[in-house]
């Protein structure tokens, strides 16, 4: 077992000494006096004016605890009062102090010294400077009984207190069911990357990226993170969030630095900009790669040292927030051709999220479906439900291939809301979704054409289509189109060849879907990368 | 493995006290458990703490648990080891609960001791110096024991800070001991002890004194103990030496309680002595069992014992292949007779 090290001040009040010492609880003298707790050794901190104090204490330590080693540490402290003082005096004393925390067991005692010293000492122990456990002495409940009264040890590392261990438990996970809007989700991979988001969004300032297809969730978690920290007050400003695609040009600059009054034609008014108006909140720019390059040297200043210059000011304004960027382009690219600025992208990317569409999380369509319901039923107050046949041949549609999702999450709430408006008496039958499905096709169909066309490029760059025969077109647009949602090459492969699998013992899809895209001078990684850069 | 309960009978440090005597005594190794399973702070504090790292000293013995709060302990004596020793003890633990467990086991060691402890000479719930001085030192001698004891400076609770210097000679064996009368009363004697207190105090004891036992003033004596004391104290001893045995009766002043009610607490104890015509009283009945069961024979009348006395009892059974009797004799006393 460690032996006991106590650090403490001595107390010019409490730590009397004279003729009727004994008489009085003395917290310094009293710790040594515990039939349960030895002290091997005393750290007594003190003032040089309270020397001859100090040595009688010391002396009545040796009497009453001949177990315990004294020693004496003088502080020069002008003002015991002043803050800075204390507090460097202190941190000095621990930091040139040889802890050996593996033999010996150190008990920070907060009973006496001033008020300062003892949250100087709290502080200290808190961030474990002094690597112990606080001690706090009671005296006893009739002063003349004699005895040492009592003496509690607190120990600040809270993980070691098991009921206090299962709230922030509990606190977690409310913040990852806050993060997802409360819907239970089933997909391990998107659980795990909100748990990520709420470990940094928790512990960091530091801007966060979120990156995934248009539908994908981005801004609304945006907002769910701030919404959180703002329950954990860790921010104290507004939400504010402006898409950058629509401000382009000169108005970008002014919506988002400001500008003063007269700073150009027409600008009659001051307009602080939703850079100065996040101040201390949380500034959410989605699509941040359609940003302007001088937008972006601003941005980075303001990133970098807080400040900025709205348009026509001489003079810059401070503004603390943090950034949460969004895009579904591949900034990587984008850098590549110069199109964003490097430094900026470095700035940003610390931590990015990448949020898989709607077609790469298939089982969370149904807790999705519930939570449209429930928000359907918040907004207007009554409940919409589906017979079991409809739920099933909706979610059936929805988790099929042909259903293409190309704007995600955002196609799927307008459908859900489509249905919900045309339930009669709030019953969603399979006519409903029959219809529903039927209006699906034809929304996505007449993209279908084009929608090749435009799969080709994107996975084959625009000058090889040219190379190709109508007839390979179609085929190897549906291909793509298949591999462009699929989780893996035999996913894809086992969707494409579905029906002649079935005849087959062995299932070499994969192989057959390598060999195929092979000749299009396609492989799996490229598919990968291309659908990235979406 | 001798294995003793640590919560039986008074539960406390008399059990590990007087097994460690008794083991070091006859090198026999013990394991407690339960030790002080039932009080408030349960397992080994400080001054037990204290009294086994002395025993240990003494025999060169192993130990296992001994740390603070251990509700399990072993000790494994190897050797006797007479010599000089300097044992200081904190300001709970008593100079003469360390004493009573080492003093035995050196008497029958193979060579004289000197020893010096350091702390409280005079504290509440332990023998104090006069009473192992003036009434338990006199018997053990009478046995065949040679040792002194000579206090140095008095200690009091709650400073601590006196010393006793006690020297050993060993005996090859103790003799036994019979004591069943008192025999014909020589002297009576009040003293108060006052140190760093107002004199008073000791006079408005010995007016109790005087009032209630009816002792003489040449019989009553305020000692005002020099500067030099550690700490503020006070006690009142009562002496009653009779032809065959001196008792001493003890009260302990405390902050907070009146001098009178102090002398008066002493005076009841002194009646019940005096009033049962027995040799023993309650605090040598427990001190006498441990040499009579270490003589292997014995025998004193004394009052009802108490729980220390009768857990003392259960201990020596554990360790000694002796027989203890108690029985009655008349209203309020008893016959404790040990056999070998």
């Amino acid at each position: 077992m460690p032996d006991n090290v106590v650090i403490g001040m001595l107390g010019s009040t409490l730590d009397r000494g004279g003729p009727d010492r004994w008489r009085q609880w003395r917290p310094t003298v009293d710790l040594c006096r515990h039939e349960d707790l030895l002290v091997r050794r005393f750290e007594l901190l003190s003032q040089p004016r309270f020397r001859r104090l100090a040595e009688e204490i010391v002396g009545d330590i040796r009497t009453v605890s001949p177990e315990t080693e004294v020693r004496l540490h003088e502080l020069a402290l002008a003002d015991p009062w002043d803050f800075e003082q204390v507090y460097g005096a202190l941190h000095d004393f621990a930091r040139g102090y040889p802890f050996r925390p593996e033999e010996e067991s150190y008990l920070v005692h907060v009973t006496t010294g001033t008020h300062v010293v003892q949250i100087c000492l709290f502080l200290l122990t808190e961030s474990r400077d002094i690597p112990g456990r606080l001690l706090q002495a009671s005296p006893p409940r009739r002063r003349s009984d004699g005895g040492p009264g009592s003496c509690t040890i607190i120990d600040l590392d809270l993980s070691k207190y098991d009921r206090l261990a299962s709230r922030f438990q509990r606190q977690q996970r409310e913040g990852l069911s806050f993060l997802k809007s409360g819907i239970d989700t089933r997909n391990a991979g998107f659980n795990r990357l909100i748990e990520r988001i709420e470990q940094v969004a928790i512990a960091s300032t530091a801007p966060l990226l979120l990156t995934g297809p248009t539908g994908a969730g981005k801004s609304q978690l945006a907002r769910r993170v701030y919404e959180l920290k703002k329950a954990r007050r860790q921010v104290e400003g507004p939400f504010v969030e402006v898409n950058c695609a629509t401000i382009r040009g000169d108005a970008a600059m002014s919506a988002l630095f400001g500008h003063v009054r007269g700073a150009f034609t027409g600008a009659l008014q001051p307009r602080p900009g939703l850079l100065r108006t996040a101040d201390r909140g949380v500034l959410f720019l989605d699509e941040i790669g359609e940003l302007g390059p001088d937008e972006q040297a601003m941005l980075l200043r303001a990133l970098e040292d807080k400040i900025f210059l709205p348009v026509g000011s001489d003079r810059e304004v401070r503004s603390d927030f943090q950034l949460i960027a969004g895009t579904n382009r591949d900034l990587g690219q984008a850098v590549r051709h110069g199109r964003f600025r490097d430094d900026l992208l470095a700035r940003i990317n610390l931590w990015t999220f990448h949020l898989p569409g709607l077609r790469e999380r298939v089982e969370d369509l149904e807790p999705n479906l519930d939570y449209e319901l429930d928000q359907w039923a918040a907004r207007h107050g009554t409940r919409v439900t589906f017979n079991r046949e409809a739920r099933a041949a909706f979610l059936t549609f929805a988790a099929s291939a042909e259903a293409s999702w190309p704007a995600n999450f955002r196609d799927f709430n307008a459908a859900v809301v489509r249905m919900a408006t045309l339930a009669a008496g709030g019953r969603v039958t399979t006519a409903v979704v029959e219809d529903e499905i039927a209006r699906l096709r034809a929304l996505w169909a007449p993209a279908t054409a084009d929608e090749a066309e435009a799969t080709l490029r994107r996975f084959l760059g625009p000058g090889r289509i040219e190379t190709l025969d109508r007839f390979d077109r179609a085929q190897l647009a549906e291909v793509l189109r298949v591999c462009a949602s699929a989780a893996s090459l035999s996913a894809a492969g086992r969707t494409l060849f579905a029906v002649s699998r079935q005849r087959r013992t062995t299932a070499n899809d994969a192989d057959r879907l390598r060999k195929y895209l092979a000749r299009f001078g396609l492989d799996w990684a490229t598919v990968l990368d291309r659908r990235r850069a979406q | 493995m001798l294995t003793i309960d640590g919560a039986r009978g008074e539960g406390g440090g008399q059990v590990l006290r007087s097994a460690l005597a008794l083991s070091l005594a006859t090198g026999t190794s013990f394991r407690v458990e339960r030790m002080r399973a039932g009080r408030p702070k349960p397992g080994l504090m400080r001054q037990h703490l204290t009294a086994l790292e002395a025993a240990a000293a003494i025999g060169e013995a192993d130990t296992e648990g001994a740390v603070i709060g251990a509700r399990e302990l072993v000790f494994r004596p190897r050797r006797l080891r007479p010599g000089a020793y300097r044992f200081a003890v904190g300001t709970a633990g008593s100079t003469g609960l360390v004493l009573q467990t080492i003093l035995l086991p050196l008497l029958t060691a193979p060579a004289p001791s000197s020893l010096t402890l350091e702390g409280g000479t005079h504290n509440p719930h332990a023998p104090p110096f006069d009473f192992l001085a003036g009434a338990f030192l006199p018997l053990l001698r009478r046995m065949g024991a040679r040792v002194d004891a000579r206090l140095e400076l008095a200690g009091f609770y709650p400073a601590g800070g006196g010393r006793m210097a006690v020297e050993v000679a060993p005996v090859r064996a103790l003799a036994p001991l019979a004591l069943v009368a008192r025999g014909a009363p020589r002297r009576r004697r009040a003293r108060a002890l006052v140190s760093r207190l107002p004199r008073k105090i000791g006079d408005r004891e010995l007016a109790v004194v005087r009032s209630r036992l009816g002792w003489q003033d040449d019989e009553l004596e305020v000692v005002v103990l020099a500067e030099g004391m550690a700490g503020p104290g006070n006690v009142l001893l009562l002496e009653i030496e009779s032809q065959h045995v001196t008792e001493i009766v003890t009260g302990f002043g405390e902050v907070g309680v009146r001098a009178e009610a102090v002398a008066e607490a002493a005076v009841q104890e002194a009646r019940r002595y005096l009033a049962a015509d027995v040799p023993v009283g309650p605090h040598l009945a427990d001190q006498l069992l441990l040499p009579l069961a270490l003589a292997g024979g014995g025998v004193f009348r004394t009052l009802p014992l108490s729980r220390h006395a009768s857990t003392n009892i259960d201990v020596i059974r554990a360790f000694l292949p002796v027989s203890v009797d108690v029985a009655r004799v008349g209203d309020a006393a008893v016959e404790v007779t040990v056999r070998a």
